[in-house]
């Protein structure tokens, strides 16, 4: 009987006529969302390549190793043609200098605002706002539909349970639109084989699993048309409270439950905390401005009272000494500095993350947020990824930095412009010797990306709380449809 | 008769299930809209007084106006910009301003709290795009299909009334019955501002009359739309199906796909590429001045203090020099890609246009100042500002503010001096882009959007009048 009853409903979805058209629409859909993400992907990977070798001819000019700059860039990713998250919200690249903290720059909206406006359209953006209407489509109607056109009381005249009913009207409605709906997935894996996406093995495992999110969300919506058919006795009032709830669930709530956690959790801007940082700075620079003058004047006493030529012996024989005394300290303070920063940026990461807990679990409430975020973890485009990045290249920066020192020792040239004030000869200006640098054993960049064992925790959390929320759903639809008042009087 | 209609609609629509729970929601929405807005602006402008006051702070106990290096300024909070959001939170907010040379802005509230680009904002152009309609779809779809599933058409069409005026009653009376009532919610808003007692001037109360009344057009063409589709169909299912699949393309799709189309046929050089060979650019110029550098010799038995000030003067003005090339050579560079993102944008937001929906995206975020020209526009002002700062600083120090080297020269036995005050530093104001300077744009978005009214009520005139109403 249950089976029946399913290949019953399978058939009612295949056959009516809104099918066809909202299942074409829902593929050309998909299929646009992965071609124009493949499209972005090449396009970025171009950017990213172009990008890269600039930088290497820089450092290939440069003269000088204390002057030698190096830019980092972040690289694209294939699964940012499923899932862009905040990929083009964050800068694409920092710069690693020995003066300037790790900061990521110039996100892709930013260089190009004309993107910004109306943003970029990806497959879980597809699957949040068209397959989700899709379901509600063909489930706010799904009882009192039937009891509308007579068929429902029909049926129960039978001795057919009710509870086989309601199972049937979800598995069946359920298969006859996920397994259509595979074809197009199908297709757009197609698409990434004909492109020659480089796909590894973990894109492989993390798009699989973005589909079963797809699939668990889809399954949400389906149990809640159902629910909301059987709640209402006309079926053109249960589409309008489906529209509404799908409204809610997608659009207003996942920004709301930010908004609301944005204003009752205050966190300062990162203004704020850099000018902090450098007041902190600029005070103890002053500090040691003071304290070098200090040194200076009993260094030049303890050549007093010296001949002319016995001040220049000494001061040779001195040279290195001081050089090195002074780059100790000027090292000693950049600690300071920097580990005062660390110190800033890390209170306003601990207040930034309380505002997030409490903004993801406030708008966790729609299974549509529990989907994005379940995504962009899947994808590498969550939120963490700005620090990630931003962590990762500080303990680079550290090893390119000492590097450069390592390899300014060895050369012995100059740092630099030095510049020499005596009170007989006046000014000089020593801007050192030009030199080519040798750049073997240059250290690079890769990016280690978390691997799924990392990642999954929230996904699992995501996961769950969908099909916590398919399953309440269901469960309403089915108790509910066990009282059903089916008559239906003409 | 034609009144009689009009009447009829209104109390069919205003006493109807369906526009209980739809205007109950959409109330909820534009009130909500309006209030998240007025939130939005005061958090802003919390952020932004406290970032001007400690960047000012790390100039206190500064005693000579030389040593004041980088000063930051922000894009300042508006209300029309905290209503309607456009590209404000995408682009950089913070300058830091040495008193020469190129100025970027860094910092945007996206890159910075990556929090709120998940989801983004809820707007004034979000809700109206989305909710305004929406509503009209949901009135719109079934007004002649509807009434002939339901026998009254031919019923009315039995008695003497002429085809044209039932038509027109029907897009007269739909259109009060739902334009109306949605003043509620609107003037409510407007209130909510005033209450709140966010800071809007004469002219931001005219640009927020402008966006409330492209979201009225924006209203009117779904619902000439619907009408349209509606007296082309016979069921009225299917009519609601075609609705929605356009909705769903006119807000969702086609705006997005248009401008990644059309953006990526046209070739813009990068950001990247631009920035190398400026940064190139600026090595060799350092390359040829070392030389000078060496060679430079203060004349002989001259104080210290007085050399010190040669020595000044003389690493002064070689980088002005410096300056004066490299911000040549990166205008030379800026407007080729400014020129270049200037084709790609009317390429993208031409074909964009196709979609109601992007249109009144754009006249709402070009009329409340947020549009794509708010980066540059932010940009020119800061240039200026930039020079009023240069002029102040050489006004204290009689010397141009170096973004390189300074040197103080302390003997030890300076008396102690004052320490400046750093709230004579002038303070920047951004002034929004006129009206009138965008004008062109905005009638052209308006202009579309009652064009398509028009377009879709004569197409619905002409359908209806061969309507087969059995």
């Amino acid at each position: 009987m249950l089976t029946t009853l399913i290949m019953k409903e399978l058939k009612a979805v295949l056959l009516s006529p809104k099918f066809s058209v909202t299942f074409a629409v829902a593929s050309i859909l998909m299929l646009l969302s992965v071609f124009v993400g493949i499209r972005e992907y090449r396009a970025e990977s171009n950017q990213y390549f172009a990008a890269n070798e600039l930088v290497r001819q820089e450092m290939r000019e440069a003269r000088n190793w204390m002057m030698l700059g190096n830019r980092i860039y972040r690289a694209p990713d294939p699964m940012h043609i499923f899932v862009s998250g905040v990929h083009n919200d964050i800068g694409r690249f920092s710069s690693i200098s020995s003066w300037q903290p790790v900061k990521l720059v110039n996100s892709a909206y930013n260089d190009d605002p004309v993107f910004a406006l109306f943003r970029f359209i990806d497959f879980s953006f597809i699957a949040q706002v068209v397959l989700t209407l899709l379901a509600i489509l063909f489930t706010y109607d799904a009882i009192n539909g039937e009891r509308e056109s007579g068929t429902l009381q029909l049926m129960l005249s039978n001795s057919v349970p009710r509870a086989q009913v309601i199972i049937a009207k979800f598995v069946g409605s359920w298969l006859g639109l996920v397994i259509p709906l595979s074809l197009p997935v199908v297709l757009s894996i197609v698409l990434l084989f004909v492109f020659r996406v480089p796909m590894e093995a973990e894109h492989w495992i993390r798009l699989a699993l973005l589909m079963g999110a797809t699939i668990l969300l889809f399954t949400f919506f389906v149990a809640f048309g159902i629910l909301v058919s059987t709640l209402t006795r006309r079926s053109n009032v249960s589409f309008l409270i489906c529209l509404v709830g799908w409204i809610a669930a997608v659009l207003i709530i996942p920004r709301f439950g930010i908004m609301l956690a944005g204003q009752l959790v205050a966190v300062p801007t990162v203004s704020e905390i850099e000018s902090q940082q450098d007041t902190f700075a600029k005070n103890a620079w002053d500090g040691h401005m003071k304290t070098m003058s200090e040194k200076w004047r009993k260094r030049s006493e303890s050549m007093e009272g010296l001949s002319e030529k016995d001040r220049k012996a000494k001061r040779e024989e001195m040279e290195w000494t001081w050089a090195e005394e002074d780059r100790n300290d000027r090292n000693r303070l950049q600690n300071e500095i920097d580990e005062n920063a660390r110190r800033l940026t890390e209170d306003l990461r601990n207040r930034k993350f309380s505002q997030e807990r409490l903004a993801f679990a406030l708008s966790r409430f729609s299974p549509v947020s529990a989907y994005q975020l379940a995504a962009m973890s899947l994808g590498w485009t969550d939120i963490d990824l700005k620090t990630r990045y931003e962590d990762d290249l500080t303990a680079f920066r550290t090893v390119f930095n000492q590097y450069k020192e390592q390899k300014q020792k060895e050369s012995g040239a100059m740092g630099g412009i030095r510049i020499s004030v005596d009170s007989k000869t006046g000014v000089k200006i020593d801007a050192g010797r030009e030199i080519a640098l040798d750049l073997t054993g240059v250290p690079q960049y890769t990016y280690v990306r978390p691997d799924l064992g990392e990642s999954i925790a929230p996904v699992i959390i995501d996961f769950g709380l969908m099909a916590l929320y398919s399953l309440l759903a269901f469960a309403g639809a089915f108790v509910m449809f066990l009282r059903y008042d089916v008559r239906y009087a003409n | 008769m034609l009144k009689l209609i009009i009447e009829k609609e209104l109390r069919e629509i205003i006493g109807s299930t369906r526009f209980a729970i739809t205007f109950g929601a959409c109330s909820v929405l534009l009130l909500l809209s309006f209030y998240v807005g007025a939130r939005n602006f005061q958090i802003s402008m919390e952020q932004y007084e406290a970032s001007k006051r400690e960047d000012l702070r790390k100039l206190e106990g500064v005693t000579d106006w030389n040593m004041v290096r980088d000063l930051r300024i922000f894009l300042p909070p508006q209300p029309m910009t905290s209503l309607v959001m456009g590209v404000s939170n995408d682009i950089g907010r913070t300058v830091e301003i040495r008193g020469s040379g190129e100025l970027n802005g860094i910092e945007s509230r996206y890159g910075d709290d990556p929090i709120y680009a998940v989801f983004r904002f809820l707007d004034l152009d979000f809700i109206f795009q989305i909710i305004l309609s929406l509503f009209a779809i949901l009135f719109a779809y079934d007004a002649v299909n509807g009434e002939k599933e339901r026998g009254t058409l031919r019923l009315t069409l039995a008695n003497a009334v002429p085809r044209s005026s039932y038509i027109l009653g029907k897009m007269a009376g739909s259109f009060l019955a739902l334009a109306v009532p949605l003043l509620i919610p609107m003037l409510l808003g407007i209130l909510i501002l005033v209450v709140m007692q966010i800071p809007m001037k004469g002219d931001d109360w005219i640009r927020l009359g402008l966006v409330v009344l492209a979201g009225y057009f924006y209203f009117t063409v779904f619902l000439s739309l619907g009408l349209l589709v509606s007296s082309r169909t016979e069921k009225s299912s299917t009519s609601f199906l075609y609705l929605l699949v356009f909705w769903i393309l006119s807000v969702m799709i086609v705006p997005r796909t248009a401008v990644l189309l059309a953006g990526r046929a046209i070739d813009v050089p990068s950001v990247d590429q631009l920035a190398s060979e400026k940064s190139r650019f600026s090595a060799s110029l350092w390359q040829e001045q070392r030389k000078k550098m060496s060679e430079f010799r203060a004349p002989e038995n001259t104080p210290p203090p007085k050399m010190m000030e040669e020595f000044q003067k003389f690493m002064s003005s070689l980088g002005e020099e410096r300056e004066k090339k490299m911000s040549e050579f990166s205008e030379r560079l800026n407007e080729k890609r400014l020129n270049k993102q200037r084709e790609q944008e009317e390429l993208a937001f031409s074909l964009a246009r196709i979609s109601p929906s992007a249109v009144f995206s754009l006249v709402s975020t070009t009329v409340a100042g947020t549009g794509i020209h708010l980066k540059d526009l932010y940009k020119a002002e800061a240039e200026r500002y930039q020079e009023s700062y240069a002029e102040f600083i050489r006004g204290k120090t009689g010397q141009n503010p170096s973004g390189g080297m300074v040197f103080r020269f302390s003997t030890g036995d300076e008396e102690k001096k004052e320490p400046i005050n750093p709230h004579e530093i002038p303070v920047f104001n951004f002034e929004k882009e006129p009206l009138s300077a965008s004008f062109g744009s905005i009638s052209v978005d308006f202009g579309i959007l009652i064009l398509c009214s028009l377009l879709f009520f004569a197409g619905a005139f002409r359908s209806f009048l061969h309507y087969d109403a059995r």
